[in-house]
């Protein structure tokens, strides 16, 4: 009897231990979901740039600080092509609209984008970090072992993208029509 | 080759399609609260009743900072392709237009060029769209900060198609410059998306304008006179509604008031471009107003005269040219 209870106890613990393992295993899924979601900017504007130009706070992820800081230049961009600039909290900043008014417009430009978000790629082109030391404090949190949150101030040369991109074709001009 | 041809179709097509619709003008002008609090301001008797009215001149004569936000709009819209109209300019080239036409005679008889009364009432400056600009430095303990207040109006309908509006970070370092440029560089963005919309709303559901028809009081005519097209009796009234049915985009318009002289057409919806002569043109109220007045002609015997007020409003007066 006291050997069957403790074959019963083992198996229960090993249901137990799968179940966590599952869980925690669908919460990194979730996590990893949320992380290359195409919705999910962490950004905050912080004051009025000068002529042209966004000074924000961008939060991006990535295995190391150097990597982060990479994601959140991507996603300080891509913010401002297709989703904009909300307004700051501290009245410093009205809001911005996205570049693109097209919801479609990354499907449609698919290639464009690829090539333009790609390593290396022309995005560096309109953003600049304000600070050159690599985030720390509050703005550096180890979200796990393996992944670092980093939060940047970068100024984007909002006006130059914006420019280039009507450019391109791929956002429509003010005046476009008349 | 024949991939060629076919590239230079598009391209003629492209260019054919775009381009074409009339652009509005637009002009900054300072609120009247803003000219009546700096004192910018006439005041005259207008039968009785004390009446007072924004000093343009007065206050670009006077107020720097009115001048500098100017500017720094009007950069920031040369940019995205539409330069404003400047109020200042503008009224100073209306004062020449007035004093030239006054002065310029024909060489042969002499004769002075021939102005009506509405020619004269009609010199004034106008925009299709008004920026009506307002911004207020306000003092918190030892800081400043800027209200800014910016709506674009729509002259002819009056909606409001664009707004930006907030009060910025008080701030004891900076300067009331600083704080206005810093106004005018944080607003205009978000002004522009909603102008963008407002134009895509335009080019997508056709151009809102408004209509009048009235009726010369000599004719003999009235709108509720009875009148049979195409085997329909019906008062002139219900004819023209009919045709408006017909010949706006998804039959948008609204009659808002209607008498036996009068009726009163809103948030019409003209489309952009016509085909006149085989060739597509770009339509304003004025052309539209036309069609009806030519409808007019060949179904009811009627004349008519077109009127327009701008880009946005026409009026079509029955009973004679």
């Amino acid at each position: 009897m006291k050997r069957v209870t403790q074959i019963f106890a083992m198996v229960l613990a090993l249901i137990f231990m799968a179940s966590t393992t599952s869980q925690a295993q669908s919460k990194n899924k979730v996590r990893k979901m949320e992380y290359n979601s195409q919705y999910n900017y962490e950004v905050a504007t912080v004051a009025v740039g000068v002529d042209g130009t966004k000074l924000v706070k961008v939060w991006g992820y990535g295995p190391t600080p150097e990597e982060a800081t990479r994601h959140a230049k991507e996603l300080g961009i891509a913010c401002a092509i297709f989703r904009g600039f909300p307004p700051a909290s501290n009245g410093a900043a009205a809001k911005t609209p996205p570049i693109v008014t097209d919801s479609d417009a990354a499907e449609k430009n698919m290639a464009f984008f690829e090539t333009f978000f790609a390593p290396g790629g022309k995005y560096l082109q309109y953003v600049n970090l304000s600070t050159d030391a690599p985030p720390s404090g509050e703005d550096r949190i180890k979200v796990n072992k393996k992944t670092y949150k980093v939060g940047v101030v970068l100024s984007i040369a909002f006006d130059e993208l914006r420019k280039d991109l009507e450019k391109e074709g791929i956002a429509r001009k003010l005046d476009a029509g008349f | 080759m024949k991939s060629i041809i076919s590239g230079l179709f598009i391209i003629a097509l492209a260019l054919n399609s775009f381009g074409q619709a009339k652009k509005p003008t637009i002009m900054v002008v300072p609120s009247d609260r803003l000219c009546i609090s700096k004192g910018y301001s006439m005041t005259f008797d207008n039968q009785g009743s004390q009446q007072t009215l924004p000093d343009y001149k007065k206050a670009f004569q006077n107020d720097g900072d009115l001048r500098m936000v100017i500017s720094k709009m009007s950069g920031m819209m040369a940019d995205r392709g539409f330069p404003l109209k400047d109020l200042e300019q503008e009224m100073k080239n209306l004062a020449n237009e007035a004093a030239e036409a006054s002065m310029i005679a024909s060489t042969s008889s002499g004769s002075a060029i021939a102005e009506s009364p509405i020619d004269v009432l009609k010199r004034t400056a106008k925009a299709d769209i008004i920026m009506d600009l307002d911004f207020e430095i306000k003092q918190m303990g030892p800081k400043k900060y800027i209200t800014f207040t910016l709506n674009g109006l729509d002259a002819y309908t009056s909606k409001n198609v664009a707004s930006a509006s907030g009060s910025g970070q008080p701030s004891s370092a900076a300067t009331p410059e600083i704080l206005l440029e810093e106004a005018v560089l944080s607003y205009m963005d978000e002004f522009n998306g909603r102008l963008m919309t407002h134009f895509d709303d335009m080019f997508k559901n056709g151009r809102e304008v408004k209509i009048l028809v009235k009726t010369f009081a000599n004719a003999g005519i009235t709108l509720e006179d009875e009148y049979d097209l195409k085997g329909t009796t019906d008062m002139l009234s219900i004819h023209i509604e009919d045709w408006m049915a017909d010949n706006t985009v998804e039959k948008r318009f609204s009659l808002s008031d209607a008498t036996a002289t009068m009726m009163r057409f809103e948030q019409v919806r003209i489309a952009m471009e016509i085909t006149r002569n085989g060739k597509q043109r770009a339509q304003d109220t004025r052309m539209f107003v036309n069609e009806l007045s030519k409808y007019l002609r060949e179904n009811c015997q009627v004349e008519s005269k077109v009127y327009l007020r701008g880009l946005g409003e026409a009026w079509l007066i029955v009973g004679e040219k």
